[in-house]
């Protein structure tokens, strides 16, 4: 594992920031045409997952990415909808995401205490990943919900994203978003800039199949909106992946041919 | 519902279902997903480089569950938005699906190599070409079959299950991954990744990563294992898993309320006997499992 080139710290206040600034300005705004602000937000979230999910998982958790992954949307869909409820409840739809966040760090750091302190883990980041990944949850889900239902408001996602099941898509491909970039770079060889472009080309898919499940759900303009934008910016992100690859694979990255010498 | 049309759906749902577990193994197969991929990733780290497909998307469940829910998704927009025809909706959804598969299988492939540079594995372009669209291939099948038998559950005038369309096939999703998982991948994992080893010998600590990684001429290609597994691997998957769905739907067709819990419970005992009963059968016949000696050829 390579020394990273961008601090926790810093990919941790991108992540929230953005996040929440595409939310709010999404949400509250109510232009559809702004819907895809949000999903760019989830996008920094995801991406702020991934890293976590990285430093933690370089602890030697194999099997265990994926799991975590999971575990990361598992917490943010609790706190995102207890967030959103809270918000319809004390009619004050803004409170909600910083609600559900807060809700989703507290989880993250009791789950990260009971695994480091009762099943005795014992891997020193781990209360700080698990509430890092927990808050990326939140932020991911929230983010592309708002973003197919337009709204920030509880009711209005119910009806357009829980009732019609196009939380399926989002939960899980927002979970293969936050564990596949060190998933799939998995190794002694990995690279921190290599799995943060990857996060950022997973989120967009993420925010593409949103974009397409929000053509039934808001107007079908703004949708392809959200789908051309992440279309692209998956398209420089996966063109990215692949250059640092061949970077990172160096000789190693060939057309085609036997095993390498004095393996055969 | 007429009480046969209801069977007829049971049969239609068994008999999809029975199509994507089996494309559901060879796909993971032929990617050397899920847990066989722990040796395929180990294989280079003690020494054994190899041309073998290194599909590492996560657990077969999660990577299933995303495939069926992102088809069902979809397929509900578009009969949501524009009212196509179920199953031009379903071919679509399964081809969106599929579409991501490969995007995902390709960045696994590349990206995983890469992080093995130290160990001289090589990124094989020519693997990722060959083997990409077998396995996009399988997908397709897979999601199309799910998403169809969710579809048949979901809809009103059909069984009419209360939960949303892309839900219930996230959820069959995860349940065909589990499958495949736990009974098609010992076909690959302990048979075909270990063909050169005794038969019943078992796997060795220090054999870990020693995988085949030669063919009958030449070196060994992912595309093999997938023609090996679907001569057992893969249909034992489709009927373990067309069974599940055949099974559930239709103790719950044919009998309501508490009696469909006991006919459930029935089955489930049925089957834990039948194991046990197939269990000792085989020990008896292809044992005794010799003490460890060395006296007894394996």
């Amino acid at each position: 594992m390579s020394e990273p080139a961008e601090t926790a710290n810093q990919i941790d206040t991108k992540g929230v920031v953005v996040g929440l600034v595409g939310i709010y300005i999404a949400g509250i705004s109510g232009i559809p045409y702004l819907a895809f602000l949000a999903g760019i937000g989830a996008i920094f979230a995801t991406k702020m997952g991934a890293d976590a999910v990285r430093r933690v998982c370089s602890y030697g958790i194999g099997t265990g990415v994926p799991s975590i992954g999971m575990l990361a949307l598992g917490m943010g869909v609790i706190a995102a909808m207890f967030g959103l409820a809270i918000g319809k409840m004390y009619n004050a739809v803004f409170i909600g995401p910083i609600v559900g966040l807060v809700l989703a760090l507290v989880i993250g750091f009791v789950v990260g205490s009971l695994t480091n302190k009762v099943i005795k883990l014992n891997i020193p980041v781990m209360e700080r990943c698990l509430t890092e990944i927990a808050g990326a949850g939140v932020l991911v889900l929230t983010g592309f919900s708002v973003m197919v239902a337009g709204s920030m408001d509880f009711a209005v996602i119910v009806e357009k994203v829980i009732t019609t099941g196009y939380i399926a898509p989002i939960f899980i491909l927002g979970a293969l978003g936050i564990l596949h970039p060190f998933n799939a770079n998995l190794g002694p060889d990995e690279t921190q800039d290599r799995t943060l472009v990857h996060s950022y080309s997973c989120g967009a898919i993420t925010m593409a199949i949103g974009g397409v499940c929000s053509i039934a759900t808001i107007d079908p303009i703004a949708a392809i909106l959200s789908i051309v934008i992440a279309a692209a910016i998956w398209y420089v992100n996966f063109m990215g992946f692949v250059r640092l690859v061949q970077r990172d694979a160096g000789a190693g990255y060939v057309g085609t041919g036997l095993l390498p010498p004095g393996a055969m | 519902m007429e009480p046969a049309m209801g069977m007829g759906l049971v049969a239609l749902m068994g008999a999809a279902a029975t199509v994507a577990g089996c494309s559901e193994d060879l796909e993971s197969d032929i990617g050397s997903q899920s847990n066989p991929n722990s040796q395929v990733q180990l294989a280079a780290q003690v020494g054994y480089p190899h041309r073998i497909f290194n599909k590492a998307i996560s657990g077969e469940p999660p990577s299933n569950a995303m495939y069926c829910a992102v088809g069902a998704g979809v397929a509900m927009m578009l009969l949501n938005s524009v009212s196509t025809s179920p199953l031009l909706a379903i071919a679509v959804g399964a081809f969106v699906a599929a579409l991501l598969n490969g995007v995902f299988s390709t960045t696994a492939y590349m990206g995983r190599n890469a992080s093995q540079t130290r160990f001289n594995q090589y990124v094989y372009l020519d693997v990722l070409r060959n083997h990409v669209l077998g396995i996009m291939g399988h997908a397709y099948v897979t999601t199309f079959c799910i998403v169809g038998l969710s579809y048949v559950m979901w809809n009103q005038n059909l069984i009419g299950h209360p939960f949303p369309f892309p839900v219930i096939a996230m959820i069959w999703g995860l349940a065909v991954g589990a499958i495949g998982s736990s009974t098609g991948d010992v076909h690959y994992g302990a048979e075909r990744e270990f063909q050169d080893f005794k038969f019943g010998a078992g796997l060795n600590a220090a054999d870990s990563g020693n995988i085949t990684r030669y063919a009958e001429a030449g070196l060994r290609s992912s595309i093999d294992n997938a023609w090996f597994c679907s001569k057992f691997g893969g249909p034992v998957t489709g009927i373990a898993f067309g069974m599940t769905v055949f099974l559930d739907n239709w103790r719950s067709t044919a009998f309501q309320g508490w009696t469909a819990v006991v006919a459930g419970t029935i089955i489930v005992i049925l089957i834990i006997i039948y194991n046990r009963y197939l269990e000792l059968y085989a020990r008896k016949n292809y044992g005794p499992y010799p003490e460890y000696s060395g006296d007894v050829e394996a």
